[in-house]
């Protein structure tokens, strides 16, 4: 294989591969299911209530209201540009506390609660925001609730909204279109256009070749993947061990798409192959949504171990000491297919020979 | 000789040509309309009202008079008969559905029940459980038990919530009055209370897909202007009688008129028109259309093939992009966000639409507008004329 006749073969790919309808697809794919997708489940539209604080003096609430989960709390310096980024709605509401506020709530003085709320703030914003504030001033005076509450937490293990269950669907998405059907799309089009021939009687070997389109789509599913999880913001935890999982699941979606794109002697009968294998491959990410069904089932088919180090990571934080095994069996998939692809290619190279 | 060709006749001579190019440009000319038909499609799909409440399940023994919590707010208490159908909805085993005459009726998914007919679901987000007298324990001093049911979809912010929500209902029983003056209802709520008419989400997509039109129109337009030089087919039209300043003039034409025409039309199939703000409406998507088709100039300029083209147009496009979402999510961008050039044309496209903002507080917007506009089109214009020149 020649570095220089692979370098020339993936440039003329970059170059004249966007034009291609696939190319066009598995970049806008992800991010047009992301926003359908989490229009009607999810969290792009659902903010978290929005809190402003002014602590003229130093006091205990503004500690303590940092500690409370799904509340976003921003400290401002200026309790005039505070009623002013309320009234424009950059915040749900807002408090300040003025000087020796805690004091006052200790002695007793009952200090007047400077808590304003945006006009146009939703109802149950207003209503946890100033259920907080209220608890929180509660807390600080040193009263001990009347009451005792129990949180009871029911259902499937941790909480995990819908929204994030449908990540793995998204990413499956960005595997198939950029990973396995811009190679296979890239060769038969060559096919089909005669183009391969031309390709094949220069310098450059079937290997070349077949490398170029492997690392276009090897970058693409890279690039892609990680827009799709960002656009969905499940790319916080453990983003390097993240890359390398999708280098990993990339590399084995583009040789399976080399495998697909090398059987395929025209565009009817890729369709076909997709088409024909579409559940096989997707199945697995059907499970991630009814966590009710006996996981093994998943396990059977071998694009869950592609998908599932995705999944770990960004629902179980996993490290890769934890993903250990998917990795290497997606790596085993993957060196299993480079004879298949070898193989399917001589058979190609006759085929062209004899047409 | 043939006779000579007026500067207007050259013009509209050239932005035929660039139509025919933008109409034989499969790519860009499908996906212009394919993106104009689904951005239509899309701002319909949106929500038209905004659910500003969550449903809370309830168990209770005497809870009376208590249970006009319902009055208050963002809440919708929805009360089951027994503490163990509600475990059972919030725990996924069963569903909670309203019937016509408005009962609750409940669904065991665990026996595959059929649908409830004529009835809605109810999503219940929350449990709460009180113990038998709960009222008189409370208020006696005795302490009891409330329990919370959550499930995992259960927002944080509302498991909070509803803690601190049954502990000031304690407090209030127990005789405990609140610890702070509460400040008159009126100056608690700053700017017009819009509670149970909330902007949807579907007037606040407006300004977004109109940028997305203007972007799709950059992309094309910038893509055609690559396309001229590379192939150059500009230098070709330069050899006949018409001048640098005849492209540069049918180009900013071009490039503004499809870009505003399609913005136009957006508007119209998204009823954004009325009697009073079609005016202003026109000048923003007219300010727009400049400032995408200046920016088209100096991408195409700079662009050599397709992807260099695309990679561009995304560069210089998406900033543009961040007003947009500014106004679909107040408080999510940073003051800074107000220099950037696409950002008065949103906010007077979300201000006109939806609060019926007067041209008294949408000149500023639309000056400073007009000047970034006249601003990158001098850049754009100068950088193209340059290129075109050293063809």
């Amino acid at each position: 294989m020649s570095i220089r006749n692979f370098w020339t073969i993936f440039k003329k790919d970059v170059a004249v591969g966007p034009r291609s309808p696939f190319v066009l697809f598995a970049i806008l794919l992800p991010i047009a299911l992301t926003i359908v997708l989490q229009m009607v489940f999810g969290d792009l539209f659902a903010q978290k209530p929005r809190f402003a604080l002014v602590d003229q003096g130093s006091s205990q609430i503004s500690l303590l209201i940092q500690d409370i989960d799904g509340i976003n709390v921003t400290m401002l310096s200026d309790p005039e540009e505070l009623k002013q980024q309320v009234q424009s709605h950059d915040f749900d509401a807002g408090l300040i506390l003025q000087p020796g506020f805690d004091q006052a709530l200790k002695g007793g003085e009952k200090p007047v609660m400077q808590f304003y709320i945006s006009g146009e703030s939703y109802a149950i914003d207003r209503l946890i925001l100033s259920v907080t504030a209220i608890d929180l001033i509660r807390t600080v005076e040193g009263s001990s609730p009347p009451v005792e509450v129990e949180l009871v937490s029911l259902g499937r293990g941790e909480a995990l909204p819908i929204s994030m269950r449908l990540v793995p669907i998204i990413a499956m998405y960005a595997f198939i279109i950029a990973g396995l059907f811009v190679p296979a799309s890239s060769l038969v089009e060559e096919r089909e256009r005669k183009t391969i021939q031309a390709v094949l009687v220069s310098p450059a070997k079937l290997s070349d070749l077949l490398a170029a389109k492997a690392v276009l789509g090897i970058v693409l599913t890279i690039i892609m993947t990680v827009v799709t999880l960002l656009l969905n913001g499940a790319f916080s935890h453990n983003q390097l061990d993240m890359i390398v999982v999708l280098i990993v699941a990339a590399i084995f979606w583009s040789m399976l798409g080399l495998v697909v794109g090398l059987l395929a002697s025209n565009s009817q009968i890729l369709f076909a192959i997709v088409k024909g294998s579409g559940a096989l491959l997707f199945a697995p990410v059907i499970f991630y949504l009814f966590p009710d069904w006996p996981q093994w089932i998943a396990k059977m088919f071998p694009t869950f171990w592609a998908i599932d180090p995705v999944w770990q990571i960004l629902a179980n934080h996993a490290t890769l000491a934890d993903i250990i095994l998917p990795l290497m069996v997606t790596a085993g998939m993957s060196i299993v297919l480079i004879p298949i692809v070898a193989k399917l290619g001589r058979r190609m190279l006759v085929q062209l020979a004899s047409s | 000789m043939g006779a000579q060709v007026s500067t207007a006749g050259m013009i509209v001579t050239l932005l035929k040509k660039d139509f025919l190019a933008f109409s034989r440009d499969r790519i860009y000319s499908i996906l212009s309309l394919a993106a104009l038909i689904l951005f239509i499609v899309v701002f319909w799909i949106f929500p038209m009202t905004v659910d500003e409440s969550i449903t809370v399940g309830i168990s209770h023994h005497d809870l009376g008079m208590l249970l006009d919590a319902d009055g208050e707010e963002g809440i919708e208490l929805l009360v089951f008969p027994s503490e163990a159908l509600l475990r059972s909805v919030i725990s996924g085993d069963a569903e909670a559905w309203i019937g016509d005459d408005g009962k609750l009726i409940i669904r065991d998914v665990t026996d595959g029940e059929s649908r409830p007919s004529g009835a809605s679901k109810a999503t219940v987000l929350v449990g709460l459980s009180f113990p038998e007298q709960f009222i008189i324990s409370t208020a006696m001093g005795q302490q009891t038990t409330v329990t919370v049911y959550t499930n995992q979809d259960t927002p944080p912010e509302i498991r909070g919530a509803m803690v601190s929500f049954i502990r000031e209902i304690a407090f209030m029983l127990a005789g405990s009055p609140l610890p702070v003056t509460e400040p008159d209802a009126e100056e608690i709520v700053l700017g017009t209370d819009r509670m149970g008419d909330q902007v949807s989400m579907r007037d606040r997509m407006r300004p977004m897909l109109a940028f997305f039109v203007l972007m799709m129109e950059t992309f094309a337009l910038a893509s055609l202007i690559a396309a001229e030089i590379s192939h150059k087919t500009i230098t070709a039209i330069l050899a006949t009688p018409a001048k640098a300043s005849h492209v540069l003039t049918a180009k900013t034409l071009f490039g503004t008129m499809l870009a505003m025409g399609q913005a136009i039309i957006l508007l119209l199939a998204t009823v954004s028109f009325s009697a009073d703000n079609w005016l202003m409406l026109l000048v923003a998507v007219f300010l727009g259309a400049l400032i995408f088709t200046s920016i088209a100039m100096v991408v195409g300029s700079m662009g050599k093939d397709f992807i260099t083209t695309l990679f561009l147009s995304m560069l210089f496009t998406i900033p543009l992009a961040i007003p947009a979402f500014g106004v679909m999510f107040p408080g999510s961008t940073a003051p800074w966000v107000r220099i950037i050039p696409s950002y008065g044309i949103m906010q007077v496209l979300m201000d006109v639409t939806v609060y019926g903002m007067s041209w008294g507080d949408a000149w500023i917007y639309l000056t400073i507008a007009a000047l970034w506009a006249a601003g990158l089109s001098a850049v754009g214009l100068t950088i193209l004329k340059r290129k075109v020149v050293r063809l």
